[in-house]
């Protein structure tokens, strides 16, 4: 504040009124609503000095309107002030003009600059700004020698408006052609080269991977470099001097001094502050001995953990309700190449939960997420059931993985702790809609699947937001349809808590399709088959022998009436299926998308009444319609998947599988549905009926994996149309994630698969497989589903079949999770 | 061929593009106000029209039922133009946005808190307007669902129960915390009743040994109950879970005694049969030094 002809006494502020105040310097902006803006409003009451008058000057400022900010007193008497302002107006930035630049850059770089268009003025600060925003963004991208001019035209869309025109001269994109390391010893060159990890020397065969030099990732690349040599027991090393020059315009040499110092050993360890756990367990847990290579990355590994089910020191602490344990490895005593080391340990009190809450449910109620939370009050905090409850929580497919987050707050004073789930919603539901040529016909399938449906809303106009949603039930719907050839459709719904008290999953199904040759009704050349069936089944989780299992029981019926239909062991007739399954098994994989760790054991039984046993029925000699009206067989399933992540983001996967049908009574012989087709996609294709179960295998057409012992042609229909009694089926694949976010899972796999079937037990050798191997790729997008691609080779010809039943490239759907066997 | 609407979006003469929006807007075309308001509200920057059309601007959103947007436009211009007539109407409806923005109470309630503090600013802003009842009216409906809210999530645990014992104890605890962090709840009531029965289901599906301590906290909440809510219509039933509470306790120690009478029974004979040789027993039993 400039006073002109007045000396203001800062110790003794005085109230004035405004006489008034003019506002000089401004053409284009109205005068009023500057003087309005300021607050210096005649007749008001002011205080001077004070603040008013700085925050005067602030608010202008923050119009970013002008260049510079004067605010004059021009006049004052004992009780009136005037007040001028002087601002220098300059023109308004209405917008960038990028030249020189790629499509993409330009979006990137506009998108960087956006929010000050429009706001802000053109002076010698916004050329700086935006020099400094393109430097830095082709500088990530590996241009270093940028040349940037600007010149302004007047905008004709707005009124003291001015676009800025940017010229970008990029220059060559640099890469580093040598990299050089002095004072090293121990550490061979190349050897410290591969520690930088994206900073690469140029090299004829490198075709991927980053070339370009990058300041910011070789900062950190320096970083890694140190850690890898002070993991390796170079506790003093050190880079001394490093230095980045150009060799030509388009490569960058490096030059790296660095000092190794002596390689340490781990000396003494004792222990301090430990007083739950005995020095002799936590030097268990703890696992370095003296003599052992003294290195900082596994004593802190072993101290503070990595990762979520690791055995280390913290852990044993933290799920034992000790939250704010603390533990510091202090090295004592240094003596030629040997470290002491003290561990001091804080324990604090043990904390026991006390609030729950759940934060960003915007849809799914409190109760969905609630009852999965395995931190109840009154519970002592655990680390581990904290992440057990991330885990459960992302189960439920209703939120982002990556976002859930626990917040424990602990209250010192009482020895409790507050823990805030956090939470963000993502869309669940998926949509599958498509018309496709089948078969050589034209076929169309609409599909629906609610992952979050409420059905207690279902008569609530109001909760339509476009479905009732939010409790956690699921509903899907699925109608596929050419007209008279080919029609299916089906309808299920489950409830993951039955009455919302115990973990009973509840979920009941019914389906009814048809296939025929599509001749007239009453002719008779129609051959056609109905399927129709409903299920109902009820889960439970089981606490014992762990909280991973869950046993689910389910009664199907079903009804299949043939007319004059091929490839079954009957042709016309009506046949029932009454059956009671019972199913165990334990899932611990981590993530229903992308697993990298856990694993998933399923062991099925389903059994119909042996009615063969009970009536008196002569099976030797009754009639089709005798011996197949009631549908009778035992199955058994198994099937195991385990993950295990490998090194990095690579994740293997093992999977086998086995399933056998049998009968009560050889009379009787085998059932001719609920067999198992091996082969191809597995998807609900064209030819689809769910009389039989269809299990994927890449490299082989759908179907195909038929027994050896087929050989006639009449062996070999059935085999491919009504499937075979006995399979087994292993998988090996390794699997890398590509892009991992809110819109999309993507990863590349490799795979290597071995199956067969078989029509006797006495047949059965698990050895004898057909084999395959081949590369593919899987897509998970929230609306769609699981999208895959694969490329498979099959090894063994299977004579008796098309084309040997080979089909190298292969594209699936699966529209719920965990599909794809 | 553009439309007239085409047209005068397109064109730069603000005047007749800002009559244009004021006109849809009076016919009810929010939409089509809305894209004209969008554009002119960084032209009208620091121009004396610009309050005007602020005003506009944000009640387009209102009526479009963009409520997020709208309480920001509200609020917006309550905090720029704090002298104008319109001044206090934005600052509640924007308090009201938020508000409508409200949702189910078993849903994350952040925008509910966000409404009550909007509603009582405008109140500590504006002691005398004649809104202030309907907004306080808004923020005793605002309390009472995140009341519900507190009550309900706290019930969870006693309806759990039944699955996992271990859920009695977080039931009370629950809600204890939810009386905690409303004081005058108004299902203190049925929240008193729950806790006595939560405790003494606790109790009842504990080991015997642990029975008398959790009967005897239950008896605590239940005269607790009988004292502080003597005219409810519930206090036979907090009565009734008294005396079943002591019956508990008494079958507890009458099992106890069973069972070390039991124990001293099975012992006896051990050492009966044992008498003959108990200096080798002895011997067995001593630990090595």
């Amino acid at each position: 504040l400039k006073v002109q002809g007045t000396d203001l006494d800062y110790f003794q502020p005085k109230e004035y009124i405004i006489g008034g105040t003019t506002l000089t310097g401004a053409s284009f902006i109205d005068k009023e609503v500057i003087i309005t803006l300021s607050k210096l409003i005649k007749g008001e009451t002011i205080l001077l000095p004070s603040e008013a008058t700085s925050t005067a000057i602030k608010t202008l400022w923050s119009q970013g309107l002008f260049d510079d900010i004067e605010l004059n007193i021009s006049k004052l008497t004992d009780d009136t002030v005037y007040f001028d302002i002087k601002v220098v107006e300059r023109p308004r930035l209405s917008s960038f003009e990028l030249n020189g630049l790629s499509k993409s850059q330009k979006t990137d770089i506009t998108e960087k600059l956006n929010s000050k268009s429009g706001k802000t003025i053109i002076n010698e600060n916004t050329y700086n700004s935006t020099t400094a925003v393109i430097d830095k963004y082709l500088a990530e991208k590996g241009y270093f020698f940028t040349k940037i001019d600007y010149k302004t035209k007047p905008d004709p869309n707005m009124e003291n408006g001015v676009v800025l025109q940017v010229f970008v001269e990029r220059g060559r994109k640099v890469k580093v052609q040598k990299i050089n390391f002095t004072g090293n010893k121990e550490f061979k060159a190349a050897q410290l080269r591969k520690y930088l990890k994206k900073t690469k020397q140029r090299a004829f065969y490198k075709i991927f991977g980053p070339g370009k030099y990058s300041q910011e990732k070789f900062k950190e690349d320096k970083e890694k470099l140190i850690a890898k040599m002070q993991d390796k027991g170079y506790r003093d090393a050190v880079i001394l001097r490093d230095s980045v020059y150009r060799n030509s315009d388009k490569t960058v040499g490096i030059d790296i001094d660095i000092y190794e110092g002596p390689k340490y050993y781990v000396g003494n360890i004792t222990w301090a502050g430990n007083a739950k756990y005995a020095t002799k367990d936590l030097t268990k847990v703890l696992g370095i001995e003296k003599g052992d290579i003294f290195s900082e990355e596994k004593l802190g590994v072993k101290l503070h953990g990595n990762g979520a089910e690791s055995e280390d020191v913290s852990s044993i602490y933290l799920n034992d309700g000790y939250l704010t344990f603390n533990v510091e490895p202090v090295q004592t005593k240094i003596y030629n190449d040997t470290v002491d080391l003290e561990i001091r340990i804080y324990e604090g009190p043990q904390y026991t939960n006390n609030r729950i809450t759940v934060k960003g449910n915007t849809i799914t109620n409190d109760r969905v997420v609630l009852r999965q939370v395995r931190t109840r009050p009154g519970d002592k905090f655990s680390k581990e059931q904290l992440i057990r409850t991330v885990r459960d929580i992302g189960q439920l497919g209703n939120f982002d993985e990556s976002k859930t987050v626990p917040t424990p707050k602990p209250n010192p004073a009482d020895g409790t702790v507050d823990i805030e789930y956090a939470v963000e919603e993502k869309p669940s539901d998926q949509v599958e809609l498509s018309g496709g040529f089948g078969g050589g016909r034209v076929i169309g399938t609409i599909g629906l699947t609610f992952n979050n449906f409420s059905l207690r809303n279902i008569l609530n106009p109001k909760a339509y937001k476009p479905l009732p949603k939010g409790d956690g039930q699921k509903l899907s719907i699925r109608g596929q349809t050419n007209a008279k050839y080919y029609q299916s459709y089906s309808f299920s719904f489950s409830e993951p808590w039955l009455g919302g008290k115990k973990p009973v999953s509840f979920g009941i199904s019914a389906f009814t399709s048809l296939s025929s040759n599509g001749a007239s009704a009453g002719s008779s050349n129609l051959q056609k088959i109905r399927l129709n069936g409903v299920t109902v089944s009820l889960g439970r989780m089981l606490k014992w022998p762990d909280n991973y299992f869950q046993l689910t029981h389910s009664i199907n019926a079903q009804q299949y009436i043939l007319n004059n239909y091929p490839g079954y062991l009957f042709t016309t007739g009506t046949s029932y299926n009454f059956n009671l399954t019972q199913e165990i098994s334990r899932d611990s994989r981590n993530s229903p998308i992308f697993p990298t760790e856990g694993s998933f054991f399923k062991f099925t039984i389903q059994a119909t009444p042996p009615y063969s046993l009970l009536n008196k029925v002569n099976y030797e000699t009754a009639s089709d319609k005798k011996r197949y009206t009631f549908t009778e067989y035992h199955k058994w399933k198994f099937e195991g998947q385990w993950f295990q992540r490998l090194a990095g983001k690579l994740v293997v996967k093992a999977q086998a599988q086995f399933g056998f049908l049998g009968s009560y009574n050889q009379a009787v012989g085998q059932s001719a549905f609920e067999r198992f087709k091996l082969g191809g996609d597995g998807m609900q294709g064209f030819d689809f009926l769910q009389g039989s179960e269809l299990i994927t295998m890449r490299g082989y057409a759908n179907n195909v994996v038929i027994p050896s012992s087929a050989t006639t042609p009449g062996q070999i229909n059935i085999a491919q149309q009504s499937g075979s009694p006995i399979y087994t089926k292993y998988v090996m694949e390794l699997r890398y994630p590509v892009i991992a976010s809110q819109q999309a899972t993507a990863f590349i796999v490799g795979f290597a698969e071995g199956g067969n079937t078989w029509n006797k037990f006495s047949d059965y050798n698990p050895f004898n497989v057909r084999r395959s191997a081949g590369i593919g790729a899987r897509i998970f997008l929230p609306i769609f589903g699981m999208l895959g691609i694969d490329y498979g080779i099959p090894f063994d010809k299977i004579p008796g079949v098309q084309d040997f039943g080979r089909q190298r490239f292969m594209f699936s759907i699966a529209q719920q999770l965990g599909g794809f066997n | 061929c553009k439309s007239r609407f085409e047209k005068i979006r397109l064109s730069n003469d603000v005047a007749k593009k800002y009559q244009e929006a004021i006109k849809l807007y009076n016919k009810k075309d929010y939409s089509k106000a809305l894209i004209l308001f969008e554009d002119l509200s960084q032209k009208y920057r620091g121009r004396t029209e610009a309050e005007d059309l602020n005003y506009y601007y944000a009640y387009t959103l209102f009526r479009l039922k963009d409520y997020t947007t709208a309480r920001y436009q509200f609020k917006y211009f309550a905090d720029t133009y704090p002298t104008s007539k319109n001044a206090e109407e934005c600052r509640y409806m924007g308090a009201y946005c938020y508000y409508l923005d409200s949702p189910e109470y078993t849903l994350d309630q952040e925008n509910t808190y966000k409404a009550i503090d909007a509603l009582q600013l405008f109140i500590n802003l504006y002691p005398k307007s004649e809104r202030v009842a309907q907004a306080s009216q808004y923020i005793t409906d605002l309390r009472a669902k995140l009341e519900l809210k507190a009550y309900t999530n706290a019930r969870l645990y006693y309806d759990l129960g039944g699955y996992d014992i271990s859920n009695y104890k977080s039931s009370v605890i629950s809600l204890k915390n939810a009386e905690i962090d409303f004081p005058d709840i108004k299902y203190a009531e049925e929240m008193d009743l729950l806790i006595i029965k939560s405790q003494y289901a606790y109790a009842k599906n504990s080991f015997p040994y642990r029975q008398e301590d959790r009967y005897t906290e239950a008896i605590g909440y239940a005269n607790e109950f009988i004292e502080n809510h003597p005219e409810s219509k519930y206090l036979e039933e907090a009565k009734t879970l008294k005396t079943e509470c002591e019956n508990g306790i008494a079958s507890a120690k009458e099992l106890m005694t069973l069972e070390a009478n039991q124990i001293a029974k099975y012992k006896a004979m051990v050492e009966k049969d044992n008498s003959k040789d108990t200096s080798a027993n002895i011997k067995n039993k001593t630990p090595n030094p």
